[in-house]
């Protein structure tokens, strides 16, 4: 290729605006949100990069979807579409459309879970792990050893431990009723997981007569990295890559918010007819008609069309190499992140960064609110209020404290990357006095949502 | 004629959506491979879908426009302000949280209220609320007034509580056990029938003086408020936006799903007035729906919804809405076609028992009037009758409920006085061979909410 830089596979049809505020307003804004960014008003927030789930800009196919939607309660032609995307690049027999991903695991977990039962995965995310929990199981992590190591280059940091499944599976015989495996993994940095290491959890698996379902959430970027890093996959292409992934699992739980390029929906693949048929009737109750899952249908000619978009290689290429240019900027400095950069989001490391703020101080929590104080930047902790507080109730520091800055999908340009590399550069600079956090009230599950904070004293 | 199209819809048409009649030979075979379910068909073989009025609305431009203006931010989006503003505004109910259609709210609020061993009235059931009342622990009890379950009465308020049958229900358990009465509006297995605003009242006094709180199912209560703004004595002088607000007044919180009055696509929340059960519901909406400043829904299908409610109070939208609705009745009362009465709000609802009187309960009339009708016109509808009612979760057995209805829902704004002239042959014909009908019997049935996925097969009449 005569020229390096990488465009956007796309021109822009729509914008939104958005507003510059006064540190003063930010500084009464978080405030007033009792220093918890996720309770701030968007409106606040001048570059949101708190999720990539469901903040992506759609194209325009995935509208002119939008205007074929076929509302029919039953049979819609809609779902028909979103099933023929979804049965061909998973390949799974079964597809239940779900409102998000969160209720296709919800609807796993109770089909499948029995209290005291343990699930395996690399890494569950929040979501998961609270549905694995509120089923009285045990969430069990087993991610190799450098996945916990934030600055150990490895091109696979988001593997299984398969030596550690094997012990698990032959230690607990007949109480694993599944094994999950989370691609892209995001708690561990937004790292990938290699086909070999997808073979050899699948292998044991069926070696021990445990189902494997993926958690495909970025199942496409996951293709990405596998083509760039793995051998032998270079001139395989992502949907090819996909394929075989999910070739090698029985199921999978998917949020179409994030590689499904949608703004709401997910879905729950499987080839069991009768779990199928459990899941079906679990579906009824709490989202909606097995044809349409409680979404519209609207939302499934998105997410149809918006599957195949996130596989295509020029735009994954984009996708990839956007984070990889902010990482390359902030490395430069000498700030620490998750290397190497993940492919949704860049993971600052809040630990080695800001050192002197010890794991109950929350040291994560508390860049966060300085980042949107400092620049109106909305970020999110992945650290020790995400995953401190145990199932018995006690506090435990969480393996890493990471504070993730995640890309929208097609929203943000290369000018809103600088600025925000910029502000990076800045806050290192008042790195040292940034003070810690402290609880002031929370909620029984999924604290970070909703619980209220207040800065220390210096 | 002209009495009837008082109703002149107050828009025009902006976008259409082609549909295709099919032969009498592609029905049987689509009817046979759909096991007689009119909700195992596709769509696509459907000419008139009159399954619900459930998410199968058009919408208007303002809220397509809407749509466009949706803030995708994960939490604090700006559409789930316009939201909170239009369910205060309409409504009235101070705290707001979205969930991704109703059956979401009805969850939360089954799980925050019932405690194992609970009793809940309520007038008439409804299929999905019943089953997470009783999942939640509590059992059901109806305690609507007895007209209700005679399709024949022409009483205008069918919906009403019987409130010596709630007072007899609170003296048995105690008012202790009875965590909250659940009041439709309307009442959707009654046919769509109203109650009204001087009974909901004597229901929130009776309950508040003894600690029971009412929740208020307000789907549809857009179209309750037009009915007690008809019928009500005293009550023509106030608007329908007025009366809705009435209406709330009345109840500690509702469960709403935005895909029936409120026009949209998808969507639904859980109003409630009490901040500290606000709070609990904001714990439980993040783990089954989403963040509870989006509730599982794209931040554009807020926006829509907000709009959609303004849209839904207009008295010439509810006019014709309605006045739709009671012009395919009339036909077909006209025609001599036993349907419930008086009319309803959303749909209208053939009175299968009285048609298809040569068929016994268990062979499933209702159900076997509704694929009939597929079979003679490609018109689909919607069984409310045994097979809705499900079995008794003590002793297995069937319940028959008294009404074994086919209803023919009218979805919002999408059909036409052309359409509605078509149903009505269609369900004419069908009542003319009506002798000439099987009945049914299953050969799957689900153990939970079995009218979704069930399927039949034809019991033949020298076999019985």
């Amino acid at each position: 290729m005569k020229f390096k830089t990488i465009i956007e596979p796309f021109r822009i049809k729509t914008v939104e605006p958005i507003r510059q505020t006064t540190e003063a307003h930010r500084a009464a804004a978080i405030r007033a949100a009792h220093y918890n960014v996720f309770q701030l008003d968007a409106e606040d927030v001048l570059i949101d990069l708190l999720t990539d789930s469901g903040t992506g800009a759609m194209s325009v196919y995935q509208w002119a979807g939008m205007m074929k939607g076929d509302e029919s309660y039953a049979g819609g032609r809609s779902f028909h579409a979103f099933v023929a995307s979804v049965a061909e690049i998973t390949g799974f027999r079964h597809v239940i459309p779900t409102h998000q991903g969160r209720a296709a695991e919800h609807i796993l977990a109770r089909a499948l879970l029995t209290p005291s039962a343990i699930v395996p995965n690399n890494t569950h995310f929040d979501t998961t792990r609270a549905n694995v929990e509120h089923c009285g199981a045990v969430a069990l992590n087993l991610p190799i050893a450098e996945g916990r190591e934030p600055q150990t280059i490895h091109p696979f940091k988001g593997n299984m431990d398969v030596a550690a499944l094997e012990r698990v599976l032959g230690e607990n015989a007949g109480n694993v009723p599944l094994v999950m495996i989370t691609v892209t993994n995001n708690s561990e940095g937004g790292q990938p997981v290699s086909m070999e290491n997808i073979r050899r959890t699948s292998a044991l698996c069926r070696a021990h007569g445990v189902p494997l379902f993926i958690d495909a959430c970025r199942f496409a970027e996951n293709a990405w990295f596998i083509k760039t890093r793995e051998p032998g996959y270079a001139d395989t292409s992502p949907l090819e890559i996909a394929q075989e992934m999910f070739l090698l699992a029985d199921g999978c739980t998917m949020s179409a918010k994030k590689d499904g390029m949608a703004n709401i929906g997910g879905f729950l693949a499987m080839n069991d007819d009768a779990l199928a048929a459990t899941c079906r009737n679990s579906l009824i109750l709490t989202e909606g008609f097995p044809t349409y899952g409680g979404l519209a249908g609207y939302d499934l000619e998105a997410i149809a069309v918006g599957l195949y978009e996130a596989l295509d290689p020029a735009y994954l290429h984009y996708r990839i190499r956007s984070v990889e240019y902010l990482a390359e900027k902030i490395i430069a400095a000498g700030i620490p992140i998750v290397r190497p950069a993940g492919g949704h989001a860049l993971y600052l490391d809040a630990r080695s960064w800001l050192p002197h703020i010890p794991p109950h101080q929350y040291p994560g929590w508390a860049l966060s609110v300085v980042l949107y104080v400092e620049a109106g930047i909305r970020a999110c902790e992945i650290g020790s209020v995400m995953f401190g507080r145990q199932p018995d109730g006690s506090e435990r520091a969480a393996d890493l404290e990471l504070v993730r800055l995640a890309f929208p999908r097609r929203v943000y340009t290369q000018s809103h990357m600088d600025y925000v590399a910029e502000v990076l550069l800045h806050v290192n600079t008042i790195a040292k006095d940034i003070r810690g956090v402290r609880i002031v009230e929370q909620p029984p599950a999924l604290r970070h949502f909703t619980a209220k904070f207040e800065p220390l004293a210096r | 004629m002209t009495r009837h199209r008082s109703w002149a819809e107050p828009w025009k048409i902006k976008v259409v959506e082609p549909i295709r009649m099919n032969t009498a030979a592609e029905r049987d075979a689509h009817i046979r491979e759909a096991g007689y379910n009119t909700f195992l068909l596709r769509s696509a073989d459907v000419y008139i879908d009159l399954l619900t009025d459930s998410g199968t609305n058009a919408m208007s431009d303002r809220q397509w426009a809407g749509l466009m203006r949706g803030d995708e931010a994960y939490a604090g989006s700006r559409n789930y302000y316009a939201l909170e503003d239009a369910v205060r505004e309409c409504y009235g109910f101070p705290h707001l949280i979205p969930t991704h259609q109703g059956r979401g709210a009805e969850h939360l609020l089954s799980k925050i209220l019932i405690t194992p061993g609970d009793h809940v009235p309520g007038n008439m059931y409804f299929t999905t609320t019943r089953v997470h009342q009783e999942l939640a622990g509590a059992a059901f009890h109806d305690v609507i007034i007895d007209e209700a379950h005679d399709p024949a009465s022409e009483h205008p308020f069918k919906g009403d509580v019987d409130l010596e049958k709630l007072d007899a229900l609170v003296r048995e358990v105690g008012a202790e056990r009875v965590p909250y009465i659940s009041v439709a509006a309307t009442v959707n297995l009654a046919g769509g029938q109203p109650i009204q605003l001087s009974n909901l009242r004597r229901v929130a006094d009776y309950c508040r003086a003894r600690n029971i709180r009412v929740i208020l199912d307000a789907t549809r209560a857009v179209e309750n408020a037009w009915f007690i703004q008809q019928r009500e004595p005293g009550m023509r002088g106030h608007s329908v936006a007025a009366i809705l607000r009435m209406t709330c007044e009345c109840a500690d919180g509702a469960t709403m799903s935005g895909k029936k009055d409120s026009l949209v696509n998808v969507g639904g929340w859980l109003g409630l007035r009490e901040e500290s059960l606000a709070q609990e519901a904001r714990g439980l909406v993040v783990v089954y729906e989403g963040l509870h400043t989006y509730g599982g829904l794209a931040g554009r299908d807020m926006e829509a919804m907000a709009i959609g409610i303004r849209e839904s109070v207009e008295e010439d939208h509810i006019r014709s809405r309605i006045g739709q609705v009671h012009y395919l009745g009339q036909r077909l009362i006209d025609a001599g076609v036993p349907v419930v009465r008086p009319l309803g709000g959303h749909a209208v609802f053939l009175d299968a028992a009285a048609i298809l009187a040569h068929l016994p309960r268990e062979q499933l009339p209702a159900q076997a009037l509704a694929a009939a009708l597929y079979l003679e016109s490609g018109v689909r509808a919607m069984e409310r009758g045994t097979v809705s009612a499900g079995r008794d979760p003590n002793t297995g057995d069937n319940r028959y409920p008294s009404l074994e209805l086919v209803r023919l829902t009218i979805p919002r704004r999408v059909y036409t006085q052309a359409h509605m002239d078509v149903v009505t042959e269609s369900v004419e014909e069908v009542f003319d061979q009506r002798e000439l009908v099987h009945g049914l019997r299953f050969t799957y049935e689900p153990k939970v909410l079995r009218f979704f996925q069930a399927r039949f097969e034809p019991v033949r009449m020298d076999l019985c």
